[in-house]
């Protein structure tokens, strides 16, 4: 049956299979080929409709249909690579459309994912090659706003990757990671509080190394993070146990005194829940006391010029006075 | 990492053959590997320093901007992540490619070609104080349109369109850059009609934009918006500095809205008493035919540098010029054309040669910028940061552990 769009005669089922030998070629010849590109075009025009024209909702379910028939989505991800320059964002156009696509309740498309979930390690480790990361990474994050797609990542041995690619030196690259890593490790609330207390000591370990980078930006932004996921109250157990080891303590108050204000600025954010914590542990506690004078003298002297920020200014000096009031629990009695 | 072995292997190439240079990423994401030179911009609100400088490994001269991220506030480091993200996206001849992106201490270092007669802006400001000749406009426009046929087929709309936002190399050729304020039409893989998003950011475009864009209404605008920005820069390179320049915004909303159309000054638009007046700058060169308070506004153009001459607006452009700047300013969105049926326009008709030919002759007696001057950077930022970090060291154990 021909469908009218444009000059296209093909069916959207035939340019789905016309493009799948295509992109079969491709990794033969290993060069870019004009077929995929023009192929792709067409599939693109098919989703989204061209200028005026809405696009056709039983062109959409047809091509959808055998995308999932013929693997299409794995072998263009395969061969991204080879894929031209325009060629690729089709790929992720495509593909974004396509896992939006909903039939009642129904995500058919993240349920073929589901199936086949080597797609999203190979879109994972797409960050190690530069001319397909930025791509690859949209087509993930497009995965990850699903709860099945985002645990298959998050729980896997590849999630470690990210503490890598967030450190990329090309900061492109590692921007739209550090956009992924965070995507992962906040978007589904409970399952994200359940993978961190159930992989604390690795994760932390890892993430630990993200707070001494040298990489500015690696620093500050996973230390807003940090912040940011110690006072999500979905992980009340996580920030319990994050903020009753004392070296974390003392990491914080380095970095209350690092040369950056931004720095600064966002250890204090957690440095104050260690303060604020009612059930202090020995070691944290110990701390505090040891350095009460010195820390009600540096924060009565803590970035002063944001007076106008009232927030900060009232949990300041709420900070000032908990340290003020600390007191060396009574020594319980020589037995 | 695979990409830095290939990135590194690009350099290698690019020296030997130079058409291979238009790769994407063929330079090294290290600072190490720049030599600044000569400061030759700043912007974003002075938050960027532009350098020339040298990349060491080919010794070819590139510009360097650089952004300190300590000043910026997270959503501003978003904002510019963004900018980044976007133009990795695109790869057209008239649209200023980043070469490498990366973090050199506390700043955000964007590696682009060198372009050496700087912006159309730094063009009227240093030289061209009273507007450009036509056909050097006919060059700039047609470079600027065929980014924007580009940037609106992708699914994008500028927002922010206007002369220092397009670039002039040494050979000639014209790059749109200014992608901070783009504006993707295309969200989760679904094209929508408009945007109803106010450009971040953007007091200083603010006499570039649109009606429809200031207006913020529930009808929301698109590409046809950048085709309105577009009119502006065709007058602001023609009388050399922007209509609606100095007015108050809201008075410049309401002139817009209320369909005074900008135009260019010359002898079919300004009532000849005036251009027989001595250059005492009068009413008419604020750009606006229609104005209805002419007389109040204001210039702070700098005397006009031909006073032998008569008035520097005694001249005439070509009826296409101005049927072309009108066709652009139309108050209606949808009766402007877009960029593709511009580039057709009999406007263009009258440019004959190359770019790369015409257009340094053109804007003789500017030279681009050709030597490094050997004015070292002053603010060179290793300096002053690792002599803090090196005194912080000394003191990192002041708590007691």
């Amino acid at each position: 049956m021909p469908f009218p769009f444009g000059k296209s005669q093909k069916s959207p089922a035939e340019i789905v299979r016309s493009l799948k030998e295509n992109v079969a070629y491709l990794e033969k010849v290993d060069a870019g080929d004009k077929e995929v590109s023009k192929n792709l075009a067409s599939l693109k025009e098919i989703l989204s409709g061209t200028g005026d024209k809405e696009p056709h909702t039983e062109a959409v379910a047809q091509l959808a249909q055998e995308l999932y028939n013929t693997d299409l989505l794995i072998s263009l991800i395969a061969n991204l690579q080879r894929i031209d320059f325009e060629g690729k964002k089709d790929v992720v156009h495509l593909f974004s459309n396509i896992v939006r696509r909903q039939i009642g309740t129904r995500t058919p498309t993240v349920e073929y994912i589901c199936a086949h979930t080597q797609i999203l390690f190979m879109l994972l480790k797409g960050y190690e090659s530069a001319e397909m990361a930025l791509n690859c990474g949209m087509m993930l994050r497009e995965c990850l706003r699903h709860e099945p797609l985002a645990r298959t990542v998050l729980f896997s041995e590849d999630f470690y990757c990210f503490f890598r690619f967030v450190e990329l030196s090309t900061f492109d690259i590692a921007s739209d990671a550090f956009a992924s890593f965070k995507d992962l490790l906040t978007r589904h609330k409970i399952m994200c509080a359940d993978f961190l207390e159930n992989n604390y000591d690795k994760v932390f370990t890892e993430y630990e190394k993200l707070l001494h980078s040298d990489n500015y930006v690696t620093k500050r932004q996973s230390l807003k993070l940090l912040g940011e996921l110690l006072l999500d109250r979905h992980n009340f157990s996580v920030m319990t146990k994050y903020i009753s080891r004392a070296e974390n303590l003392k990491l914080m108050m380095n970095m209350l005194r690092d040369n950056s204000r931004n720095i600064q600025f966002e250890a204090f954010h957690v440095f104050k829940v260690f303060v604020a914590n009612p059930n202090k542990t020995q070691p944290v506690l110990d701390i505090l006391l040891k350095n009460q004078t010195k820390l009600m003298e540096f924060l009565s002297h803590f970035q002063t010029d944001r007076s106008e920020d009232e927030q900060f200014c009232d949990e300041k000096n709420y900070l000032i006075k908990q340290i003020r009031d600390l007191k060396r629990p009574v020594a319980p009695e020589e037995a | 990492m695979s990409f830095l072995v290939s990135a590194h292997e690009e350099s290698q190439e690019s020296l030997t053959s130079l058409s291979r240079r238009d790769t994407m990423g063929s330079f090294l994401p290290d600072s190490s590997s720049y030599e600044l030179l000569a400061v030759i911009g700043r912007g974003l609100d002075d938050l960027m320093t532009v350098n020339l400088a040298q990349y060491r490994p080919t010794g070819e001269h590139v510009a360097i901007r650089r952004i300190d991220l300590e000043s910026c506030t997270n959503d501003m480091v978003t904002y510019l992540q963004g900018e980044l993200h976007v133009s990795k996206l695109f790869h057209h001849t008239s649209i200023l490619p980043y070469k490498s992106v990366f973090i050199a201490e506390n700043e955000l270092w964007v590696i682009t070609p060198f372009m050496a007669f700087g912006s159309a802006r730094d063009l009227i400001c240093t030289h061209f104080t009273d507007g450009m000749n036509e056909l050097t406009i006919a060059y700039i426009l047609l470079g600027m349109l065929k980014a924007l046929e580009y940037i609106h087929h992708m699914g994008y709309v500028h927002r922010s369109v206007k002369a220092s936002h397009v670039l002039v190399s040494a050979d000639g050729q014209v790059c749109m850059s200014g992608l901070r304020s783009i504006f993707s039409l295309i969200r989760h893989g679904q094209r929508a009609k408009v945007v109803h998003d106010f450009p971040q950011y953007s007091v200083k475009v603010l006499p570039w934009l649109s009606p429809e864009v200031l207006q913020q209404n529930l009808q929301g605008y698109d590409s046809r918006s950048d085709i309105y920005s577009l009119g502006i820069t065709a007058c602001e390179l023609a009388n050399g500095h922007v209509p609606f320049k100095d007015m108050p915004a809201t008075q410049m909303l309401l002139e817009k809205l209320n369909g005074t159309v900008p135009c260019l000054l010359d002898t079919t638009t300004i009532p000849p008493e005036e251009l027989s007046l001595k250059p005492s700058r009068s009413g008419a060169d604020s750009g606006i035919c229609e104005g209805l308070g002419a007389g109040s506004i204001r210039h702070s153009n700098g005397e006009p540098s031909s006073t032998s001459a008569g008035h520097p607006y005694n001249r005439t452009f070509s009826s296409h010029f101005h049927a072309f700047v009108e066709l652009c300013l139309q108050r209606e969105p949808e009766k402007r054309p877009s960029a593709s049926t511009l580039i057709g326009h009999p406007f263009f008709k009258q440019i004959k040669r190359r770019p790369s030919e015409a257009l340094p002759e053109l804007l003789l007696p500017v030279s681009p910028i050709t030597s490094c001057e050997s004015s070292r950077p002053q603010d060179s930022p290793s300096g002053m940061a690792s002599l803090e970090s090196g005194l912080s060291h000394l003191e990192v154990d002041d708590w007691d552990f």
